[in-house]
């Protein structure tokens, strides 16, 4: 099961600043709901994990990072995340190009992704996929702003801290599940899901 | 007058073949009281749970067992490399290929065994399946069977690498399983190069599952005292697993005990031999201990044995006035990982090569190439006889092609086409001798009773307003009865089947076959047979099946052979204790044999009234007073080798209408008449056929086993797979000819997959027609609403 994503996310501060947020690889990975880094390999290498929480169940994904470029002159980063579930049962691999470019004097932070997922995710999950990536990688613009606007020491910059602490530590199912549903029904009704 | 009355009488107590008798089975499936494989209890029982594969294709690295091994209750884990020991980690396949039972340093399908845990019970092995970690890497996949023989194709099967000599012909690629032909291509392709019309359709008979209500699983019993292995399983051919486990396991087969037990449906999920089932034997025969093993439900859909899969070309060659000249068939057969097909040995296609239908076809060609993919196993016969499903589709769905090419109707190019019945019984150009039928009667019967004109007119106004209504009609012929020992065997035993008769003092009876009952209601229709037979009330006949160890040796229900082999058996074994029984009457009624004439449960002396035995009085004689040199009791057994298959037929016609704003079809009217030879429950009859058109509205309608390019299955849940219950069900109107086959000691053919068979092109029939008139020849199946709305998107349709 894959799926493609490209995405968009204006930047509240300067393009240098979105920049230098995007190397910080463990500012990043925190970014995405549920996930952190817990080991820097080498250089180039991290290993991290996802939890996700649906009702009852747990999963939880492990596996590696691997950071492919970084090209400072064109602001682009690339990176390939595998990871695994601890059952086994289903694996998940996210190549993603990301780049901070300026326009009209915005900051703008341009993302391409392409999702693959293999196992019981994939079976029992993989008709929702596009909305389930396309709504975690929402939620990773949101907070990937709220990180570079937290950068300063204005009021936003405070803000966007506060917001970034009462973030979820782990990706919780239902209420991600609603967001999902959400984004579903305005894609139905001609809307755009949002953005 | 009176005579006749008490005749008669007589006759109805039997409840003998004719009659509706309700079933015996019921009793006890509607209480609840039904006893299936998983309600066996043992003492000190443990429980098997399958490791499976995330992936379709990778590499196995590493297993770690440790974690799962620490969990109190589990007992074992096993892997191949625990298996490679009793060279058992590999098992052959009925069709000539092995199959990995625990996966061995690569896992070709995604859910793919690779480890078993053995436990307590099963939640403490579920949660145990959770700690076994395994370490793959990926390869590439292959799920597209058409680049299975590209040049840069990965190659699936390490372990035939070099092996060019498959178990049917030379492989020409190393995902190639086999070619295999039928008929004269030569003599084809001339016919086809000067022919006024020729006509081609691609189709793809999508890959299904038949789901049976129950799903597999055994348990495994080892009695380390004597040496003794009980297996319960859910099989549809309990004494081939019996040999099949006395090869493998090196116990004697007088050691091996094999019982099916009440059986949740099978249509042919149930025929083949899986991985649960070998390593739930080994695991018991190690620890001692019964085993069990039962698949869940996504296991099931995932694992065990799916069907068809065949990507086909139906061509045809014609005149102007549509009488064919030559058919042509080629075939993509997509078997899987491993080729684990159900078929007679020497048929790798199946049966496929009945796919000339009803049809008088001078020459034809069937070429099917069968290819590896990252995909489950299987490719059994789904509520069908070996592949026959497919070869009436193509054919069927071809002579539309035809009919619309030409602007002929489909009823008038079948009937310009059809076997005459008087030239029954008909050899095919393919090889089969159509043993009865007599078409055009039958089709004639269908066109009146639906006022088949009438409803070319309605469609005729409807398309006018711009609405979609469509008329599917198919006129198929099966072949089934598996069959003739000449040419079908499996494992080198041939395909006869048995009945064993006893009639006990009193004249009751007991009879067990080589058959297992699914669903068919065998305990109450073989019972009708001897009734009619032998005379003695089949209230008073008790039919056991399924026990290895009591029932003579047979091949097993599958393919619609009950009632065309173990029937037949059936009635030739009471007609050998009938012939006892005359020695006896007449040795009690001190006449000669020949003065005794058989009047409904009776020997009765010709012209001499009043002096007469019945069955009852010689049963009791049987055991007390027999004529001198004859060995008393009253009891016969019969192996019948049938001399053909049998030839059941159909004509089902299907109107649909279909909703333009959300293609949703709804079918208005079904109608299925279908020709199963002589009768002996009409409504078991009934029934079958309700069952098998609701499995081919399911197929035609739903049903999908869909594989994204990473070879994930998406679907393998309820929630997924369509089960037609009572709500989506449309109404069917049944009907019927009898047309008897000549060659079957009752003259009766089968019946329980024909409306399978036939119900399926008909759906797509229909549907198709509905879009005719904008030029559509063919759709692919499952017709499901959203791909009907493409279809419409596609086409402009508003």
């Amino acid at each position: 099961m894959q799926v493609d994503l490209d995405k968009t996310f204006e930047l509240p501060g300067s393009a240098n600043k979105g920049w230098t947020f995007l190397q910080d690889i463990p500012g990043v990975a925190s970014c995405m709901p549920g996930a952190e880094i817990t080991e820097q390999v080498d250089q180039s290498n991290y290993k991290g994990s996802v939890k996700a929480k649906v009702g009852p169940a747990t999963m939880a994904f492990a596996g590696n990072i691997e950071i492919k470029s970084i090209d400072t002159e064109k602001r682009e980063l690339h990176m390939v995340g595998k990871g695994q579930d601890s059952k086994g049962t289903s694996s998940a691999t996210m190549d993603l190009t990301a780049w901070v470019i300026e326009e009209d004097g915005k900051a703008i932070l341009k993302g391409k992704a392409s999702v693959t997922v293999t196992g019981k995710a994939a079976s029992l999950g993989g008709r929702m996929m596009t909305q389930v990536a396309d709504q975690i990688l929402n939620q990773f613009g949101k907070n990937f702003c709220n990180n570079v606007a937290a950068m300063g020491e204005d009021e936003a910059a405070v803000q966007a801290r506060e917001e970034l602490a009462e973030q979820p530590k782990e990706l919780n199912g239902f209420a991600f599940a609603w967001s999902v549903f959400v984004g579903w029904l305005r894609s139905i009704f001609g809307g755009k899901a949002s953005s | 007058m009176t005579e006749q009355m008490d005749k008669e009488t007589r006759e109805a107590a039997l409840q003998g073949m004719g009659c509706s008798r309700k079933r015996k089975e019921d009793a006890r499936f509607i209480q609840g009281k039904g006893r299936y494989t998983d309600d066996i209890q043992m003492a000190g029982m443990l429980f098997a749970d399958m490791v499976r594969s995330p992936y379709a294709h990778a590499r196995i690295k590493s297993i770690n067992k440790e974690k799962a091994l620490a969990l109190p209750g589990v007992h074992a884990v096993l892997t191949a490399d625990d298996l490679k020991p009793l060279n058992l980690h590999w098992m052959p396949t009925l069709a000539g290929d092995v199959q990995a039972v625990l996966a061995d340093e690569k896992v070709h399908f995604q859910y793919q065994e690779v480890a078993v845990v053995v436990a307590d019970d099963r939640y403490i092995a579920a949660d145990a399946v959770d700690l076994v970690e395994v370490e793959y890497e990926e390869l590439p996949v292959l799920v597209d069977a058409h680049k299975a023989m590209d040049a840069d194709a990965p190659v699936l099967r390490e372990d035939l690498i070099g092996k060019m000599q498959g178990a049917h012909s030379e492989r020409k690629h190393d995902n190639h399983i086999f070619n295999w032909q039928a008929g004269d291509k030569e003599a084809t392709d001339r016919v086809f190069q000067n022919a006024e019309v020729v006509v081609s359709q691609d189709m793809y008979y999508h890959r299904v599952h038949p789901c049976p209500l129950e799903t597999c699983g055994c348990v495994a019993s080892f009695d380390k005292v004597n040496g003794h292995l009980t297996v319960y399983l859910t099989s549809q051919a309990p004494h081939v697993v019996r040999t099949v486990v006395s090869m493998l396991s090196g116990l004697p087969e007088s050691k091996v005990r094999v019982i099916s037990p009440d059986i949740g449906g099978g249509f042919g999920n149930k025929v083949g031999i899986y991985p649960g089932y070998v390593t739930a034997i080994v695991a018991s025969i190690v620890l001692g201990v019964p085993v069990k093993w039962v698949e869940d439900r996504m296991e099931n859909i995932s694992t065990t044995a799916f069907a068809r899969d065949y990507h086909m070309t139906g061509e045809i060659a014609a005149d102007k006035d549509g009488i064919i000249k030559a058919l042509r068939v080629n075939v993509l057969a997509d078997h899987g990982a491993f080729d684990a097909c159900a078929d007679p040995s020497k048929f790798p296609a199946g049966l496929m090569h009945i796919c000339t239908g009803s049809y008088d076809v001078p020459v034809a060609h069937l070429n099917v190439d069968g290819v590896y993919t990252n995909k489950a196993p299987g490719g059994v016969a789904y509520r069908c006889s070996f592949r026959v499903t497919e070869a009436v589709y193509v054919i069927e769905r071809t002579m539309d092609v035809l009919a619309q090419k030409l602007g002929v109707d489909k009823a008038e190019i079948r009937r310009r086409n059809f076997i005459k019945s008087e030239q029954m019984p008909y050899k095919t150009c393919l090889g089969w001798e159509i043993d009865s039928g007599n078409y055009h009667m039958s089709l004639q019967k269908v066109l009146d009773a639906v006022d088949y004109d009438g409803l070319r007119r309605e469609q005729e106004e409807k398309r006018a307003k711009g609405e979609l209504m469509g008329i599917g009609l198919v006129t198929f012929t099966e072949i089934v009865g598996a069959g003739p020992s000449r040419n079908c065997d499996i494992l080198g035993i041939g395909m006869f089947d048995s009945a064993e008769i006893r009639v006990h003092p009193t004249g009751s009876a007991i009879a067990r076959m080589g058959t297992i009952t699914q669903g068919q209601g065998h305990q109450t229709t073989y019972a009708q047979i001897i009734a009619t037979e032998l005379g003695l009330p089949s209230e008073e006949i008790q039919i056991e099946e399924g026990d290895t160890d009591t029932a003579p040796y047979g091949l097993g229900t599958y393919g619609s052979r009950s009632t065309p082999v173990a029937g037949a058996a059936t009635a030739v074994a009471a007609r050998k204790i009938k012939a006892k029984a005359q020695k006896i009457a007449a040795h009690l009624l001190e006449v000669s044999e020949d003065d005794l004439e058989w009047e409904v449960d009776r020997f009765k002396v010709k012209g001499n009234p009043g002096q007469e035995k019945t069955m009852k009085e010689i049963a009791w004689a049987a055991y007390n007073n027999v004529p001198e040199g004859m060995e008393p009791g009253l009891e016969a057994v019969d192996y019948y080798d049938p001399p053909n298959f049998t030839y059941p037929y159909g004509i089902y016609l299907c109107v649909v209408d279909i909703d333009k704003q959300t293609g949703e079809t709804s079918v208005r009217r079904f109608y299925a008449l279908d020709d199963c030879g002589t009768r002996i429950n009409p409504m078991i009859i009934d029934g079958q056929i309700h069952g098998g058109l609701n499995e081919g509205f399911a197929v035609a309608m739903g049903q999908e086993m869909p594989y994204d390019e990473q070879g994930n299955l998406l679907g393998n849940t309820l929630m997924d797979y369509f089960v037609p219950t009572f709500v989506e069900t449309p109404k069917w109107e049944t009907d019927f000819t009898v047309t008897p086959s000549p060659h079957h000691p009752l003259g009766a053919k089968g019946v329980a997959e024909s409306p399978h068979v036939g119900s399926i092109p008909t759906f797509t029939s229909a549907i198709v027609d509905a879009f005719a008139h904008l030029g559509v020849t063919h759709l692919n199946m499952p017709h499901t609403a959203p791909r009907l709305w493409k279809t419409m998107q596609e086409l402009g349709v508003k």
